[in-house]
């Protein structure tokens, strides 16, 4: 249990997790990048001892990326199974990340698994693989992408429970910083109150706000001897805004909290 | 001769009267965008407006050097109301440029901070200085560099009367140590104003009272000069209208030069065009502008045609009009039913050719347009491709090594553009705003008109499908919707007919068309749908609909289009459209044309992009 990775918990989550497991039921978690939703995913992996199949999905993305295909070996064809395979037949958890940017047509290999069959057909090799009950199918999504183009089918989406994820609470980011990087309290409280200014500007001057990820990355660079202003600029007012106007705004926000 | 001596005269006094340090002045038009920002993630309320604060006379002791030279009797100071931010409009107090800059970004800091404003103003102040301290630790430095820098131009309370010298050290006490003070101690004369503070008695502002643009036609982009100046309102109040029987015109000059500050006379047909920088200059000095209400109101240039045409000559109605919610902010409540949107369809539109000069630039759209790629998409077990298909082959080895038969089907990957799934829906302004000259040969209405004819031309050269409105309305019971070209018509003659029939009129009320545009949109099976905004300023209409109100309605009416799965984007020429449209539309939802002569070229390149 040493190498369990770091999570704060911020809800009944893991307990919906541990449920949803037990349970044989597929999980869908939703919230903004950065939020920690990839990190919850590998700390309960860690935590039930199972094996964590992660796929980060992409517009590209076909069903025999994730089912498996033939490959050719000395003139020979093998078969090599996808990581959606390998996770049936091992009994781990799969986990789609961002599973929006897949094409429709894609997740709907999914179905079957998602369902109370929890079957994966292979029709390459005719095989139908049945799910072991330690086999749990995770897929997550950021609902705030102005990705119009792109949502989930709502047959897929119907087979899933699904687990809202936001930002943590100030004192649970706190926490957060504390645990990830060892900062002392001060400076952490400082860094949430700078993410937290940020926040309030999304969807009016900022396209995407301060994830705990950024912050993760603040700190980080403060521990390891930078200056915090110049940390701050870094991690977080560069990667935000392009703007030479809306990145002063931010800077100020950084002087105002760190001081000149 | 007389006139230059006191010309000069006035020059060296006011010289060394002056306190103000040009050189290292900040003006709030370098630093309003970034303080806005600041004051938003300091917690500000993002639907406030930010602009210049109006000059009010403090009525505070004066040296001999102001005195003589009648400078220094004026202050901008900054407070917020339930609409706007104001901040003055320029400082240079300091003798250096960062402590200007700071007092700015400390005024906005202390704007931001959330404080009972039923609080005595001094203590009010304290505790904001207090909760912004706290909240932002960072600002302790820069606030006692602004104290330091700020004390020594204050009067020193042992040159003053006693009942003076107590409430100066009263203030520099608050100052100094935040909180520590309680209540100002009375005195006659009023105190030298508190840079470093809010507004003690800030002045009730004209929209406040709900009637800036009452009867006024929104026509102030022809009067160019009077961008500049406008941002900084005066504070208004309302009489009513004098019936002209008192004789208020003055017939003695010197007499007039005193009665400005009790009126201006509204009713100035005689006034000369020159007149009006004179008259700008005298409206600058008074504290109070005093505007009668009726329906004639000043500017020089106005022109009325608020009446509805007679039915006879006005465009056809389609159908008996359709009843539109509206949402007060306010209230917090949406309105059912409180408008009523007609749809309308040109009666005189004629069957016409695209205009001659806009033939040249149709074409080169065009064929940009039809070598614009779409997405572009890999096709697999195709016969012919740029790459070879291995699964295909894999599979078809593996078919014959077992003895299977093999459907040869193709062994490439081919890429090919997808077939473009969308729907645009472009909804224009019409209001008697765009009466006004963009240019020196084109008025805001010949630039939609050219918009509109050179975007028809290259969204039907990429075959998507597309519809195009144009609206105004007068007060909430008259919300025009011109159908230029609905989904379902051809761009044909006649449509293009339409488009040169469109004409300026009446108002702006954004949230009703944008509901009826959506509604129309949402219709279209499309999976990417476009809703498209052609205009040149702000939400405004006769009756309550402006300010802050109007704002706020037309970002629910957006919201609600997101929530049907449209997405909005504005193009606008207003220039001071940066103040506003994040707050409708988001940092990236929003496109500002400086030039307006170039919307029409820009249009169809800002729409290559959002669908690419």
């Amino acid at each position: 249990m040493e190498n369990l990775p770091f999570y704060q918990s911020h809800g009944s989550e893991i307990e919906l997790f541990e449920r949803a497991w037990r349970n044989n039921l597929p999980l869908l978690i939703k919230g903004p990048t950065g939020c920690g939703k990839t990190r919850f995913v590998a700390h309960m992996a860690a935590k039930l001892c199972l094996p964590l199949h992660t796929v980060a999905c992409h517009d590209d993305l076909t069903a025999a990326d994730l089912v498996g295909r033939h490959l050719i070996v000395d003139g020979q064809t093998v078969w090599s199974d996808g990581p959606l395979t390998r996770a049936v037949r091992e009994g781990g958890i799969c986990y789609l990340d961002e599973v929006v940017e897949a094409r429709k047509d894609t997740t709907v290999v999914l179905h079957p698994l998602a369902d109370d069959r929890r079957i994966l057909p292979i029709d390459r090799t005719g095989e139908i693989l049945a799910a072991p009950p330690s086999f749990m199918l995770v897929v997550s999504y950021n609902p705030g992408y102005q990705n119009f183009l792109k949502g989930m089918k709502p047959s897929t989406r119907q087979r899933f429970i699904s687990l809202a994820f936001d930002f943590p609470s100030a004192t649970q980011e706190v926490a957060i910083l504390i645990g990830e990087t060892g900062i002392d309290e001060m400076l952490a409280k400082r860094l949430v109150s700078i993410a937290n200014a940020f926040r309030a500007l999304k969807d009016h001057d900022l396209e995407e706000v301060a994830s705990t990820r950024l912050l993760v990355y603040a700190a980080t660079l403060i521990k390891d001897g930078c200056e915090p202003a110049l940390a701050c600029r870094a991690a977080l007012v560069e990667t935000l805004t392009d703007d030479p106007e809306t990145a002063m705004a931010l800077r100020e926000v950084i002087d105002a909290t760190f001081g000149l | 001769m007389e006139e230059y001596v006191g010309q000069l005269w006035h020059k060296l006094v006011t010289r060394v009267a002056d306190k103000q340090h040009a050189d290292v002045a900040v003006s709030l038009d370098e630093i309003s965008k970034t303080a806005a920002i600041f004051f938003r993630a300091l917690g500000g309320d993002a639907g406030l407006n930010l602009s210049a604060a109006p000059s009010t006379r403090h009525g505070a002791r004066r040296s001999w050097r102001d005195r003589l030279a009648s400078s220094g009797e004026r202050v901008e100071l900054s407070w917020r109301d339930g609409e706007t931010l104001r901040l003055p409009e320029k400082i240079d107090i300091f003798t250096k440029r960062s402590l200007n800059r700071d007092l700015y970004l400390w005024l906005v800091a202390l704007s931001a901070a959330n404080v009972d404003d039923n609080l005595p103003w001094i203590v009010r102040n304290q505790k904001a200085t207090q909760v912004t301290l706290e909240r932002f630790p960072g600002l302790l430095a820069r606030y006692r560099r602004l104290v330091n820098a700020l004390l020594p131009l204050r009067p020193l309370p042992t040159n003053l009367p006693t009942a003076e010298a107590a409430q100066e050290a009263a203030i520099r006490q608050a100052l100094i140590q935040p909180g520590s003070i309680h209540a100002l101690p009375p005195s006659k004369k009023p105190f030298q104003p508190v840079l470093l503070w809010t507004h003690p008695t800030p002045p009730l502002s004209a929209a406040s009272k709900g009637s800036s643009s009452d009867g006024a036609p929104e026509r102030e982009q022809s009067e160019d000069k009077n961008v500049e100046k406008s941002r900084k309102k005066h504070s208004a109040e309302r009489t009513d209208m004098p019936d002209g029987k008192d004789g208020f015109l003055m017939m003695f000059r010197a007499e007039s030069l005193f009665s400005w500050t009790e009126y201006i006379n509204v009713n100035r047909p005689q006034d000369e065009e020159d007149d009006v920088e004179s008259a700008a200059l005298a409206a600058e000095d008074m504290d109070t502008m005093t505007i009668a209400r009726d329906g004639e109101t000043s500017v020089a240039k106005l022109r009325f045609d608020l009446d509805l045409p007679p039915a006879g000559e006005d465009d056809t109605p389609l159908g008996e009009g359709i009843p539109l919610p509206e949402w007060d902010y306010k209230k917090q409540i949406m309105q059912p039913d409180y408008c009523r949107l007609q749809e309308l369809v040109s009666q005189q539109a004629e069957i016409c050719e695209l205009p001659a000069q806009l033939r040249r630039t149709a074409r080169c759209l065009r064929s940009q347009f039809q070598a614009l790629a779409p997405t572009r998409t890999w096709l697999k077990g195709q016969q012919d491709g740029e790459e070879i298909d291995l699964d295909a082959w894999v599979r078809q080895e593996a078919d014959l090594l077992s003895g299977k038969h093999s459907d040869s089907r193709g062994m490439y990957r081919a890429q090919v553009n997808q077939q473009r799934d969308l729907a645009c829906l472009l909804l224009a302004d019409l209001s008697l705003s765009t009466d006004a000259y963009a240019s020196d040969h084109a008025r805001v209405i010949d630039v939609i008109r050219d918009s509109l004819y050179l975007f028809s031309e290259a969204l039907s050269a990429t075959g998507d499908r597309f519809a195009m409105y144009g609206f105004s309305s007068l007060k909430r019971g008259n919300v025009r919707f011109n159908r230029l070209k609905s989904f379902d018509d051809r761009y044909d003659g006649l449509a293009r007919g339409r488009i040169q029939a469109i004409k300026p009129g009446y108002y702006t009320r954004m949230g009703a068309a944008i509901r009826q545009a959506s509604a129309l949109l949402a219709e279209q099976p499309q999976r990417q749908r476009l809703l498209l905004l052609l205009t040149d300023g702000k939400p405004n209409d006769l009756d309550r609909y402006e300010g802050r109100y109007g704002i706020e309605d037309t970002r629910m009416a957006l919201h609600e289009a997101r929530q049907l799965g449209l997405r909005p984007f504005c193009v606008t020429i207003d220039r001071e459209a940066n103040e506003y449209l994040p707050h409708l539309f988001g940092a990236g939802g929003f496109a500002v044309i400086r030039k307006p002569e170039d919307l029409p070229k820009e249009l169809p390149l800002l729409y290559a992009q959002m669908t690419r």
